[in-house]
């Protein structure tokens, strides 16, 4: 049994509504010089609006923009997020007035910057730090990503973290924050669940939430979740950061047999295909052309 | 020769005065792979324009408003299925919509017949004959004689492919023998020359993977004598089996 509409409802993301059998890729474009995987490759603004025009050409359904690197390093201030980011959101949505635009910051400053320039969803990765960030979602009729850091501070490294059952953990906080996100108003279609691969999570932490991936979509509240590339993939290969991409498509179709709906990634075009695939065979999608014994 | 494309040069004529009209008002023919089903291919067509052919000569069946069209193809055995019956495309594509009719799922060409009947939007009585797959020529043109010795004005829709060994890439690999084989089939509906039909070998044609050998040997019998006059519409093996879609009408006295 997967996960597909088991009670789930359409997810509203900007102007686009999209159906419990889709499964959206979110393409990651970091506004960085230091995140972990080919860093400042996209610090260029022209290269990052290049790189958008490649991401929706291979099948990205969302960008996700973001200005602070996820793992510790210079601090980056709300004045230089919003510099790294919000210019480069506005010019996204003047190439592209219906594409779903995504943020990825835990501040709330950033993302009524973010909302103003153009921006559909907040992509909170460290699990509600900010409290306020969901009123700015609520206020702009954005959409917010609530995910699992296990109570870390922003841009801290898991250490020696215990869980007595991390799926029970990860339904606890991502479930309380996303009630928090529907008292603060905003829409029930624009919230977003992320058990959050990594953070606040050794690697038997997060082989254990994809495995029981199936517990979150069951709660009916959209799944996305964020594995391009990581330590976990890394960590159960042994193999460095540009050879990870085999082990996050593996990962990657496991979560959407599951059930997880949304599908954060660097590799635009192959992890469009996995899920092509994984749709194909849920029966969601016909082959794209069907020859082989039918001629 | 076959070609990716080749158009018709011969037209039918129009009927003229005082002309009694012969019971087979028309038939036509057409290949029956299952990619002609639009729900087989996936999202796309795959070949449109196959589809399109076989879409304009069913509807050439209908324009003489007969009083039965009787589809005709290739099965196991010989023998009449129920008028009522349709392809059942589950059986190709498990995961799309089984056709819920009540009666047995029909061989694929006529239940692909049927379903070009039904996309035409005929309403009118049907038969679906199927003609087996190893009956001699004499066995399959005593059937269509049958038929056209029937008091109904009566339209033929018959079902059937050639060889699926005509490339590399073709189903059932390259035969050299597949081009003579086609062609002669193609010269024979050119020409109106049904009896050509007739002397199609059955081992080769077996041999071949050319399954529409009995169908086109049934037209044969049931249009004897008529000197049909032929308009080709489609004659192109994309996929390395022979399809020839041509619609026949009988020709003046």
């Amino acid at each position: 049994m997967t996960g597909t509409g088991m009670g789930q409802a359409d997810l509203r993301l900007g102007r686009r509504v999209f159906g419990s059998a889709q499964l959206l890729v979110m393409a990651i474009v970091n506004r960085t010089p230091d995140s972990f995987y080919r860093p400042g490759v996209t610090w260029d603004p022209a290269a990052a609006l290049e790189r958008v025009h490649t991401m929706v050409a291979e099948g990205a359904d969302i960008v996700d923009i973001g200005g602070v690197p996820a793992r510790p390093g210079d601090e980056v201030d709300v004045r230089e997020e919003v510099r790294r980011v919000v210019p480069f959101i506005a010019a996204v949505r003047g190439a592209y007035p219906d594409l779903v635009i995504s943020v990825d910051t835990w501040r709330h400053e950033v993302g009524r910057a973010a909302c103003a320039a153009g921006a559909d969803l907040l992509n909170d990765s460290w699990g509600g730090w900010d409290t306020r960030l969901a009123e700015v979602a609520a206020q702009a009729g954005a959409g917010i990503v609530c995910s699992h850091a296990g109570g870390l501070p922003p841009r801290t490294r898991p250490f020696r973290v215990a869980y007595d059952d991390v799926v029970r953990d990860v339904l606890a906080r991502t479930l309380a924050l996303a009630d928090r996100a529907l008292e603060a108003g905003v829409e029930r279609a624009r919230i977003i669940i992320d058990p959050a691969h990594d953070f606040g999570k050794n690697t038997w932490h997060s082989l254990e939430i994809t495995r029981r991936l199936g517990d979150l979509a069951g709660t009916g509240w959209p799944v996305l979740v964020s594995m391009s590339n990581k330590d976990f993939i890394g960590e159960t290969l042994d193999v460095a950061v540009d050879d990870r991409l085999a082990g996050t498509l593996a990962a990657t179709a496991v979560c959407a047999w599951l059930g997880a709906r949304v599908f954060r990634a660097h590799h635009v075009r192959e992890t469009r295909h996995a899920l092509d695939v994984v749709s194909a065979i849920r029966g969601d999608i016909p082959p794209a052309r069907a020859v082989r014994g039918l001629a | 020769m076959w070609s990716r494309r080749s158009v018709a040069t011969s037209r039918p004529r129009e009927q003229s005065e005082g002309w009694r009209s012969p019971v087979i008002t028309a038939a036509v023919l057409c290949p029956a792979p299952p990619l002609l089903h639009p729900g087989l291919t996936g999202q796309q067509a795959v070949v449109p324009e196959l589809r399109a052919a076989c879409a304009q000569a069913a509807g050439r069946l209908l324009r003489d408003d007969p009083e039965v069209i009787v589809v005709a193809g290739p099965a196991t055995a010989t023998g009449e299925w129920d008028a009522a019956g349709r392809l059942d495309p589950a059986a190709y594509a498990p995961g799309v919509a089984r056709t819920e009719t009540g009666s047995l799922p029909l061989p694929l060409p006529l239940g692909l017949g049927a379903m070009l009947l039904d996309q035409a939007g005929f309403r009118g009585r049907r038969r679906l004959l199927a003609v087996g797959q190893d009956e001699p020529a004499s066995a399959c043109a005593a059937l269509g004689a049958a038929i056209a010795a029937s008091q109904d004005r009566t339209a033929l829709l018959v079902m059937g492919d050639g060889s699926a060994r005509r490339t590399l890439r073709a189903p059932g690999y390259l035969d050299p023998r597949a081009a003579f084989f086609d062609a002669e089939v193609e010269r024979a509906v050119r020409a109106g020359v049904l009896d050509a039909l007739l002397g199609l070998d059955q081992a080769l044609a077996r041999d071949l993977m050319a399954t529409g050998r009995p169908a086109w040997q049934m037209l044969a019998g049931a249009m004897r004598d008529l000197a049909p006059a032929a308009e080709v519409l489609y004659c192109a093996d994309p996929f390395g089996v022979a399809y020839l879609v041509a619609c026949l009408r009988p020709a003046d006295p």
